[in-house]
């Protein structure tokens, strides 16, 4: 799979949280790359992703700066 | 016809293109055939205690028919007696009143000796003063030239001690061969200094003989590191200029030197903070004439851009220089090919595919014809198929709408430090 794709695919997951009403509770970095933790409001679940691609992982920081900032 | 003429820290001259201190400076003879040629200012080759130079001082590197893309050298500072130079500034001066004429020095790190020299030297009418903290090879054995420049205390208390009984404007010349080149600038600008010039050279080898073992140069078998300058240190001093100008605590004008060989090189390092500029390596090859290109191109420039004065340029790059943490993460270009100007040589898809982000396809069109084709998706952007190509035109950097706002990794990281300590409220 090409960096592309696996970075499409990363997105993707993203996406479904924040789409699902999911917020980004934690980014933990390390070697492979980041440990995302959402956490769900409403539910009070809680999911964790591992985002390893450089653009998805530049894409899961503009989605945090956005929550940061109140914009949906 | 915009105004050429400069003011730097007082100093002024009717052009910035200044001959640095070094061989075309040495004599009286040399700095008035520069001034007829038109040059603004000359900086007097170092003065000091006279030396004893060696025979076979300079070496060159030439590049794929370049020749002299590097330029080194062994010789020390003058060697012709302190009065013999001061009588051929006095008669310069004369001659050419409206011309700047620095003199360079350099002296073991003794107050009462900085004095004498900086009284003796400005007797004779010198309009500026440089301090030669930066000669790598020779001196430097001596605890002079980077040997003291290379100690941001010794440059500042030298500095301080010229300063003392300095009437002219006093540039403090800085070496590269230091790992924070602002942080001797800085204890120049504590020491009082009204001015700092950049880069003197840099450390450097030329090469050995593959037939004799030799070191290239060498004198009588043996040879010692020279002093690097030439096109090929323009980036590195162009940094520096700008490192310095950037600084907050570096607010004294600064004189660039290093590698500048035309017109543009100069409007570059203007536009990145120097006032001014000091060259060498060109005017050893070309010859004294060069400045009249560089004064009927840097004329033309500005006359283009509706420019009065080259002062106006001044600085004017230097807020685009920034740290790497302040850069665009969500920036993105990408290569695009141009095939009806593409020749096919495929070094782009080599480069691409040995060396970056394997993005560049090597198709054939349904006529049989191949082309090559860049996947945007898959390219970040590097340059490197453009820089390897070799016909202008063929290959475009080009920019990709913005998909995310834009964001720097200070950004990121203030947010995503956010999100380490738990401030984020995730639970409304």
């Amino acid at each position: 799979m090409s960096d592309y794709q696996q970075y499409l695919n990363e997105r993707d997951k993203l996406d479904f949280f924040i789409q699902k009403g999911f917020r980004i509770h934690a980014v933990h970095e390390h070697l492979d790359g980041a440990s995302v933790e959402f956490y769900h409001p409403a539910s009070k679940e809680r999911e964790t992703l591992i985002i390893g691609t450089a653009n998805a992982r530049k894409y899961f920081s503009s989605l945090l700066i956005k929550q940061n900032l109140g914009i949906k | 016809m915009a105004d050429l003429s400069i003011n730097l820290a007082g100093i002024k001259s009717p052009n910035p293109f200044w001959l640095a201190s070094a061989p075309p400076t040495n004599s009286g003879y040399q700095v008035q055939r520069a001034f007829e040629a038109g040059w603004g200012g000359a900086v007097w080759k170092t003065l000091g205690d006279p030396i004893l130079n060696v025979s076979s001082r300079f070496a060159a590197i030439s590049f794929n028919g370049q020749r002299v893309a590097g330029f080194n050298n062994i010789e020390l500072i003058t060697d012709r007696p302190l009065d013999v130079n001061l009588k051929e500034i006095y008669e310069t001066k004369k001659r050419f009143p409206n011309h700047a004429i620095i003199a360079s020095l350099m002296m073991e790190p003794k107050q009462e000796k900085w004095h004498e020299l900086v009284k003796r030297v400005e007797d004779v009418g010198v309009d500026g003063l440089e301090l030669n903290f930066g000669c790598p090879h020779g001196m430097a054995e001596r605890g002079m030239g980077s040997a003291s420049g290379q100690v941001p205390a010794l440059v500042e208390r030298q500095t301080h001690w010229v300063k003392e009984v300095a009437k002219t404007p006093v540039i403090v010349k800085l070496t590269p061969n230091i790992t924070d080149i602002t942080a001797t600038a800085e204890a120049a600008c504590n020491g009082g200094a009204d001015a700092i010039s950049m880069i003197n050279t840099i450390n450097s080898l030329m090469g050995v003989d593959l037939d004799t073992w030799n070191t290239i140069p060498h004198v009588a078998g043996k040879g010692a590191h020279g002093g690097y300058c030439g096109p090929a240190v323009k980036p590195i001093a162009l940094n520096m200029v700008a490192e310095c100008a950037r600084h907050a605590n570096i607010n004294i004008p600064i004189s660039g030197i290093g590698g500048i060989s035309n017109w543009q090189d100069a409007v570059e390092f203007m536009l990145m903070g120097a006032t001014g500029v000091q060259i060498c390596t060109a005017a050893m090859h070309h010859g004294f004439r060069i400045v009249e290109d560089m004064i009927e191109g840097l004329s033309h420039y500005l006359d283009g851009k509706g420019i009065k004065s080259v002062s106006e340029i001044i600085g004017k790059s230097v807020q685009k220089y920034s740290d790497w943490g302040n850069l665009d993460l969500n920036y993105n270009i990408v290569a695009k090919i141009n095939t009806d100007v593409c020749i096919n040589c495929n070094k782009c898809h080599i480069a691409c595919e040995d060396t970056s982000h394997q993005c560049i396809d090597r198709l054939t069109d349904k006529n049989g014809k191949p082309y090559l084709k860049v996947r945007e998706e898959d390219c970040v952007g590097c340059n490197l198929c453009s820089i390897v190509c070799p016909v202008d035109g063929a290959i475009d950097m080009v920019e990709v709408p913005y998909e995310l706002p834009p964001m720097t990794w200070n950004e990121r990281q203030s947010a995503l430090s956010l999100a380490a300590e738990c401030k984020i409220d995730s639970h409304k």
